[in-house]
């Protein structure tokens, strides 16, 4: 089933957590944890390809996307009280498929490595909007904000694997450099609630 | 701390070896050294300058550990003259890769950080 995801960034000033209670019915409503990088103010998560914002002056800019997973897993369904982490990354167009599928397949072997990774999905973007034609969202769940800050980073299946496809410096280079690194704190679990 | 090295395989078009490691350390070495990585080694394989046949190059670098390697990375990301290089280089180049490694004895500090 399709999921929507909108990271959403507010004109200066504006009340974060206020536009985030009213903003309708959706399965993720929360402001975004100070590290966010073009990750917005807010993350907005429907478990459904509803892609309706409701429109509102406070708005500054959305990058968002409609998306069909392709795969992902859980360590711990139910999670509570953790944090909710969503990459959108654009992949480069004319990227041979197979190569494509090499990078999600290394992608999806990350919570194989990294033990924060406690749930995941990596999706295929099917409707995108923002900064960058989207092509996919790398969904995780920690069970707090050290697993995505530390292990996630300092694991070399990260920077010394999966990272040389993000890397214009390594000849396998084939993602966007403008990404969207967003999360935020969750009460119940979205991936696997 | 625990070393990382970064390392270059390059492999030069017949003839052009010499000025492929000349540009290298012309052109990319001085701010590779200001993204913190330190030059460990240079080696020339075969050891022999070749005109009609290819060149390795194997240079590589050290940062310390994951921190060392992501200062390096997002130094980068800021620097248009890193991925400049790689793109004038494509010229002198058959191929080239880019690995990331340790020695052995570093690999379980490296993955519980």
């Amino acid at each position: 089933m399709a999921k929507f995801t909108a990271l959403i960034t507010l004109q200066p000033g504006a009340d974060r957590a206020a536009f985030a209670r009213n903003i309708g019915d959706t399965t993720l409503a929360q402001p975004t944890l100070p590290g966010v990088f073009d990750g917005g103010d807010l993350i907005l998560h429907r478990q459904v390809a509803n892609e309706a914002v409701p429109s509102d002056a406070a708005i500054a800019h959305i990058d968002s996307a409609v998306y069909e997973p392709i795969g992902g897993g859980a360590h711990e369904p139910g999670l509570r009280n953790g944090v909710y982490r969503c990459l959108l990354l654009a992949v480069k167009p004319g990227t041979p498929e197979a190569t494509v599928r090499q990078f999600e397949s290394e992608t999806l072997a990350m919570p194989h490595y990294i033990g924060t990774i406690r749930n995941w999905r990596l999706s295929r973007v099917t409707k995108a909007s923002g900064a960058r034609v989207w092509t996919h969202v790398w969904e995780q769940e920690y069970a707090d904000i050290g697993g995505l800050l530390g292990p996630y980073m300092t694991n070399p299946y990260h920077w010394a694997r999966v990272d040389r496809w993000f890397d214009p410096e390594c000849p396998e280079w084939i993602v966007d450099t403008r990404l969207c690194h967003s999360f935020c704190a969750f009460e119940r679990s979205v991936l696997n609630p | 701390m625990t070393a990382v090295q970064i390392i270059d395989d390059l492999v030069a078009r017949p003839g052009e070896g010499k000025a492929l490691l000349d540009a290298y350390m012309a052109d990319y070495a001085p701010g590779a050294r200001a993204r913190g990585m330190v030059l460990d080694r240079v080696l020339v394989s075969p050891p022999l300058w070749m005109d009609d046949q290819p060149n390795t190059l194997t240079i590589v670098w050290n940062v310390e550990g994951a921190a060392g390697w992501w200062g390096m990375r997002l130094a980068a990301g800021a620097d248009p003259s890193a991925t400049a290089f790689w793109e004038t280089a494509g010229a002198r180049l058959v191929s080239r890769a880019r690995r990331f490694a340790a020695a052995p004895e570093d690999v379980e500090t490296l993955c519980n950080g």
